[in-house]
């Protein structure tokens, strides 16, 4: 049997086939083919504040990007530029914080990282232009920002990134304050990039989207880890 | 208590939101909403997998509706009308076929249904205008008053036959939204076990040898009637009482 990863989910008005602007639970296919190309099996969960048992049965998480998470969470007003989705954050504050109770391994991508710093009592810029009078890690709709990251030598994005250090941004918001996370990776221009907790098993955050390319080395190390929490299930049954 | 855990076959389709256009995995919420009001906890189960070990972890599925079954599962040609998802064929087909095998309490929605039937040996009518002669299945403009985007459901009656699971569950009869235009033919392993009283076309099925196995052609999750998730959700709080 292969690891469990959950993922969580979108919810936008979609429209497809017959259909107009209907409310549709989503995960864009390059984050389950990354998953399935890891040999995992993904499965998606859409937002529900009810409680976060669904991780019994699950190996591994995968916080998926996003909108922008509301500013309350780490104590400021809401910016101009910030575009949020209350139901998502609600949600999925509830399942990381199980899931870290538990160390379940969580791979947290883009707006996932940013979840990542929230719990762990972190800040966010809310609009990243206005800070770094740049607009590199989202130069425009639909186009990723192609950077070089700096990694933080002995860190476990470090062993996983090897010497290919390309990364794809497409993000406004970013992290300000890691809160009791470790930036282990940032941008030239300084940005954190990447946060871990070495406390834990495996909890990884990336400002940037592995899943477009299938990134084996990111979600093939949270397979990994995920694989051990299932051989542990296993023998604990 | 713990909730049940109901995985929803989810849909991978080309959608559109906003500026963007991407291939993606994807449900509509009301099914996920309908699961959620009787009890369960959802979660989408993607398509492009082939493997059925996920089965393992759930108490509960519902196969979902969408596109139209390729006639090839049942060696007929297709029909100029069907638009076979053949993507979803493959994993539903061999998840349907798993989750009877573990006789885990299932839901089939419309092509849910329709994969009961396929999957245990059964076939389909390919396109119902030319068996039934009427549109009534689908889009009738404006008439469904029960459906969240009227223009596109159909609406009719179902008659349910007595001493069986079905009628225990909804009744002698009952009014239900419409959107499809294929149909069983052959329901295979299955029961029917409701009708269109207007034409006869299958609209229930049950498995009797199954602890909890009902399939319908209409869209439940579409009206505030959820008798039918709220079947399979105590099926499959049952189910995993007895496995705990």
């Amino acid at each position: 049997m292969r690891p469990i990863i959950g993922m969580t989910s979108y919810v936008l008005p979609a429209d497809w086939g017959v259909w107009r602007d209907l409310p549709t639970a989503l995960v864009p296919h390059d984050y389950t083919e990354a998953v399935r190309l890891a040999g995992g099996r993904a499965v998606i969960l859409p937002p529900d504040d009810h409680d976060a048992d669904v991780l019994d049965r699950l190996d591994g998480l995968v916080l998926t990007g996003g909108p922008d998470l509301q500013p309350s969470l780490y104590g400021q007003n809401l910016g101009p530029h910030t575009v949020v989705h209350a139901e998502r954050d609600i949600a999925e504050l509830l399942l990381l914080r199980a899931a870290l109770d538990r160390d379940l391994p969580i791979l947290g991508v883009c707006r996932g990282m940013q979840l990542l710093t929230i719990a762990a009592g972190g800040t966010l810029h809310q609009h990243l232009p206005d800070v770094l009078g740049h607009e590199k890690h989202r130069p425009g709709p639909g186009v990723y920002g192609s950077q070089q990251a700096v990694l933080e030598p002995g860190s476990r994005i470090a062993a996983l990134m090897g010497d290919d250090l390309t990364i794809n941004c497409f993000h406004h918001q970013g992290v300000a304050d890691p809160g009791s996370l470790t930036v282990t990776g940032r941008a030239a221009d300084g940005l954190p990039e990447v946060v871990e907790d070495p406390d834990r098993r495996f909890v990884l955050g990336v400002q940037w989207h592995p899943e477009v390319s299938r990134d084996r080395r990111l979600f093939g190390a949270l397979v990994a880890a995920a694989s051990k929490e299932l051989t542990k299930a296993c023998a604990d049954r | 208590m713990r909730r049940p855990l109901i995985g929803l076959t989810a849909y991978a389709e080309q959608i559109h939101h906003g500026r963007n256009d991407l291939m993606a995995a994807m449900l509509p919420m009301n099914y996920v909403k309908a699961v959620h009001a009787t009890g369960g906890r959802a979660v989408l189960i993607t398509p492009d997998e082939p493997g059925t070990d996920v089965i393992e972890s759930l108490d509960g599925i519902v196969f979902c509706g969408g596109g139209d079954i390729d006639p090839a599962n049942w060696g007929a040609p297709r029909h100029p009308a069907t638009e076979a998802d053949t993507v979803r064929d493959a994993s539903e087909l061999l998840l349907m076929r798993a989750a009877l095998e573990a006789d885990l309490p299932i839901l089939g929605v419309c092509r849910g249904l329709q994969l009961m039937a396929v999957a245990t040996g059964g076939s389909l009518h390919q396109h119902l205008p030319d068996v039934v002669g009427h549109e009534r299945h689908r889009a009738a403009a404006g008439t469904d008053p029960l459906a969240a985007g009227s223009s596109d459901y159909g609406r009719h009656d179902v008659v349910v036959e007595e001493g069986t699971a079905a009628h225990r569950l909804f009744g002698r009869t009952l009014t239900v939204n419409s959107f499809h235009h294929q149909a069983i033919a052959d329901p295979g392993e299955f029961r029917p076990v409701g009708w269109c009283p207007d034409d006869q076309v299958v609209e229930i099925v049950e498995h009797p040898g199954k602890s909890f196995a009902l399939g319908v052609q209409w869209h439940p999750e579409r009206t505030t009637d959820l008798r039918a998730f709220a079947a399979l959700a105590e099926a499959a709080a049952r189910d995993r009482a007895v496995v705990a």
